[in-house]
């Protein structure tokens, strides 16, 4: 378990850096959405960020923000493993597989099920596709922790801006 | 012989969990979310405890979504430099 408290102080200065680079004057101009996304994709960077590439989710969340021509750590990733990420994210929608077999015991039925279940989990963790099922459990777990963490961080700073704004509700 | 109906492909490698896993698994999201209860703890279905873990996650995900909207709303207003720095400042110090 990492210190948390050093952790959300990190993700929290590398994220205000990260939306510095947004304001300014294109503040003024953005729409809601465009403020919303940056918002967002700067808080997710900042936390991968803090992992220092030692977790999988970390690094493809990195890679992804990269890819997609935003270079809000500074540092362009060189992955050539981004095109192959992509290439699998496409794969996702594999066919179903429909099995006749009416006489599946029961725990063929529950295994199924689990398999199904891990495939979904690992679509919701970035870069989850490619992951090998022996790491699958530590780096949710993993993920699940910095998720927690930036969750505070942002809704303290939204409790911060309600008080500059109305300090005396 | 292959009766098809499983494609050999998706095989490459395992997508089993081990039991040790959805344990450790199990034990840790309880330990970050008491919320999430077995009906017993010693019996756990693995398929039960993933769905329990998507749903966490897909909870997580939408509550970041959902603050950084507010922020987004938040931020415009507040004028740009002075209080941001502000907000550093007295964040950072806690």
């Amino acid at each position: 378990m990492r210190n948390q408290r050093s952790v959300k102080q990190e993700f929290l200065r590398k994220w205000i850096t990260g939306l510095r680079r947004y304001s300014c004057d294109e503040k003024k101009n953005m729409s809601f959405l465009e403020r919303k996304k940056a918002i967002k994709l700067s808080a997710d960077i900042a936390m991968a960020s803090t992992r220092d590439k030692t977790t999988r989710w970390s690094q493809a969340l990195i890679a992804n923000a990269s890819s997609s021509g935003d270079t809000l750590t500074g540092s362009s990733k060189n992955n050539s493993s981004r095109s192959r990420k992509k290439m699998l994210m496409m794969r996702r929608r594999r066919p179903k597989v429909k099995s006749a077999k009416k006489e599946m015991s029961a725990s063929c039925i529950a295994k199924r099920l689990a398999e199904k279940r891990t495939r979904k989990l690992k679509n919701l963790l970035p870069g989850g596709e490619s992951i090998d099922e022996g790491c699958l459990v530590e780096e949710t777990l993993d993920y699940i922790e910095s998720l927690r963490a930036q969750i505070e961080v942002m809704r303290y700073l939204v409790t911060a801006s309600q008080l500059i704004i109305n300090p005396y509700p | 012989m292959s009766s098809g109906s499983r494609s050999s492909r998706q095989r490459s490698h395992s997508s089993r969990i081990s039991d040790d896993q959805i344990i450790q698994l199990v034990s840790k999201l309880r330990q970050l979310v008491p919320e999430i209860r077995n009906r017993r703890s010693d019996k756990v279905s693995a398929s039960k405890v993933l769905q329990e873990t998507c749903n966490y996650i897909k909870n997580l995900h939408r509550e970041v979504d959902d603050l950084s909207e507010r922020l987004g709303q938040l931020l415009s207003t507040i004028d740009a430099d002075s209080a941001e720095a502000a907000i550093i400042r007295s964040l950072l110090s806690n």
